[in-house]
């Protein structure tokens, strides 16, 4: 389809022309819009940020093996290169058991730590293995538990495990209030498209007359669709935009001691998707309100 | 105006068949044919006149003409176009051959008169540059070229239906269908029209059919005239020759009164 640029230009103001004849319409149209647009925005951010935390929390997670008494360093660091060697191993930490120790008294005795004069773990030397893929990680117990020297394998799979599941639920539940709020706004859309058309029928007759094609006929509609998706998408944007800050600084103030899981994504990484997703989405539900309308109601 | 076409200098009757209806039927529903078996032929560059009784199918004979109908039988010939097979994607290319103009104006009310003729070029997207032309020439042609600014709704309904013959007009059509044009204006005025739609029709050569209740209108041009009556085409009477139009004004006093008024009909 050719068209020209003054063609192009008189259809795009056809179509704002019909939004403005038809306000209160076009409003709640761009209000409902708006709103599911903002939940979807909201939902988004959430689970952008929870999966965030997990990825961020699986980078800790990690199998810590202990060995058997009289397991020597040279045995336990030919095992290290073994390990190293499978695919879903990221990294795989050699601690002695003064290393341990230290850690241990800084992070939990501090001070009192001085109390002791030998260390309580002397021959717990172990291997700390960080995972590319923590699904594997059964798998690798598994195989780690059935070595001879082994003595003990830790693993910490609660943190990961459970913000997926929180994670999989807010998706599934946003899913549905945001399928069926884009349903209301596809309906509100096509409504408002409607009620325009049947308002215009003379001009559309007129039109058909003179010889317009369907597409000239229909365009200004489907524009007029568009731009209350785009209207109705920018919105909520903007406001996501304005307080995504503002919120996550509040949470990060409010539960400050769980600020080693409460890490945020910045603002920059979330709204690099969420802006053309949004945008898409609100023109997409505005095409295809004002376009099923325009199959059912205007016959050219 | 720029017309591509030789200006034929008044009704011609020689010229290519333009539009052709052969046994034209149209059932709106079971009951009675709104139009029964006609059939008809104009030529290009003719003036026709079509009369009758309301009811008598008229505006279906028109709305068959321009394929806002389609007849429930017979073939349709329209420029070329066999309409009882046009393809959908074909209908606006055809409709843009044909100005149309009806009782109740149908203007863009909330436009002004440039605009409202101007729509008729944007819909075939001429270029903006050309639509100022042709514009300014059509609103010229019907004598509005200084009101181009106005609100249509604050124009006389003689100067509504100018706007609409002139909108009509602008797309150059090779055929001009004016249903009732004269229907809501008042005898003077509706003559006006009438002679308007006459120089477009004897200046451009376009091709007219006029639907109309008015017998003194009919009367006193001299036309071929088209009577329907229950749907069937009762009468199709050739314009008269000059000693036929003069013996028939010589015996005729009725129109004595409308003489007085001061118009010259010969003109
Ligand atoms: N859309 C329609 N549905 C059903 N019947 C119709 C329809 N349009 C017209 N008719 C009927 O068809 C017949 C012819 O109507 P038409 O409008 O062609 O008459 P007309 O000669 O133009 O009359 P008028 O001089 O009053 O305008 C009438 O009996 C009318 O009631
Ligand atoms: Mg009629």
């Amino acid at each position: 389809m050719t068209m020209r640029i003054s063609t192009f230009f008189y259809t795009l103001w056809q179509g704002i022309r019909n939004i403005f004849r038809n306000k209160g319409y076009s409003a709640a149209s761009i209000a409902t819009i708006s709103a599911s647009l903002f939940l979807f925005g909201l939902f988004f951010s959430v689970i952008d940020n929870i999966s965030y935390m997990v990825h961020n929390a699986e980078q800790g997670v990690a199998v810590t093996v202990f060995f058997d008494d009289g397991t020597t360093t040279e045995e336990i660091n030919q095992l290290k290169i073994a390990l190293e060697e499978r695919p879903e191993v990221k990294q795989v930490v050699y601690v002695s058991a003064d290393d341990a120790w230290a850690e241990f008294s800084k992070e939990y005795l501090g001070d009192y730590a001085d109390g002791f004069t030998e260390n309580p773990l002397a021959g717990d030397d172990n291997l700390e293995i960080y995972l590319n893929d923590v699904s594997k990680q059964g798998e690798l117990v598994n195989y780690l538990e059935k070595l001879d020297n082994v003595r003990e394998v830790n693993r910490s799979e609660i943190t990961a495990d459970t913000l997926t599941g929180v994670n999989r639920l807010l998706a599934y539940m946003s899913g549905f209030i945001i399928a069926i709020l884009i349903i209301v706004s596809i309906f509100l859309i096509s409504n408002t498209v409607a009620t325009g058309i049947t308002s215009h029928k003379d001009e559309i007759n007129i039109m058909k007359y003179i010889g317009a094609t369907d597409f000239f006929v229909r365009a200004p509609y489907v524009i007029e669709g568009m731009i209350i998706g785009l209207v109705g998408a920018l919105i909520p944007l903007g406001f996501t935009y304005f307080f995504y800050n503002r919120v996550v600084g509040m949470i990060a103030d409010r539960f400050s001691m769980l600020s080693n899981i409460l890490k945020f994504m910045p603002a920059a990484d979330v709204f690099r998707y969420l802006i053309p997703i949004m945008i898409a989405l609100g023109v997409g539900i505005g095409f295809l309100g004002s376009t099923l309308t325009i199959r059912k109601h205007l016959h050219v | 105006m720029a017309w591509n076409r030789t200006e034929i200098p008044g009704p011609v009757e020689s010229g290519e068949v333009v539009i052709s209806l052969r046994d034209v039927s149209k059932r709106y529903s079971r009951e009675a044919p709104a139009v029964s078996h006609a059939n008809l032929e104009v030529h290009e560059g003719e003036f026709v006149f079509i009369t009758g009784e309301t009811g008598s199918g008229k505006s279906t004979l028109l709305k068959i003409i321009m394929h806002q109908l389609v007849p429930t039988d017979g073939t349709v010939n329209v420029l070329g176009y066999n309409l009882n097979k046009i393809r959908h994607t074909k209908i606006p290319k055809f409709r843009r051959n044909l100005g149309v103009v009806f009782q109740d104006f149908r203007l863009l009310k909330d436009r002004n008169v440039y605009e409202n003729v101007a729509f008729a070029q944007r819909i075939i997207q001429v270029p903006g540059e050309q639509i100022r032309r042709n514009v300014t020439d059509a609103l010229d042609m019907v004598g509005l070229a200084d009101k181009y600014k106005r609100q249509v709704t604050q124009l006389s309904g003689g100067e509504q239906q100018r706007v609409a013959i002139a909108r009509a007009l602008v797309n150059k059509p090779f055929i001009l269908l004016a249903d009732e044009p004269t229907g809501n204006l008042d005898a003077e005025t509706a003559w006006d029209i009438m002679q308007l739609i006459e120089r477009i029709n004897t200046q451009y050569g376009t091709t007219v059919i006029v639907v109309t209740h008015d017998r003194s209108i009919v009367d006193r041009m001299n036309k071929r005239v088209i009577e329907m009556k229950q749907g069937e085409i009762i009468r199709d009477d050739p314009a008269r020759t000059e000693e036929e139009y003069d013996e028939y004004y010589e015996d005729e006093n009725a129109y004595q009164d409308v003489d007085s008024d001061g118009y010259d009909y010969e003109n």
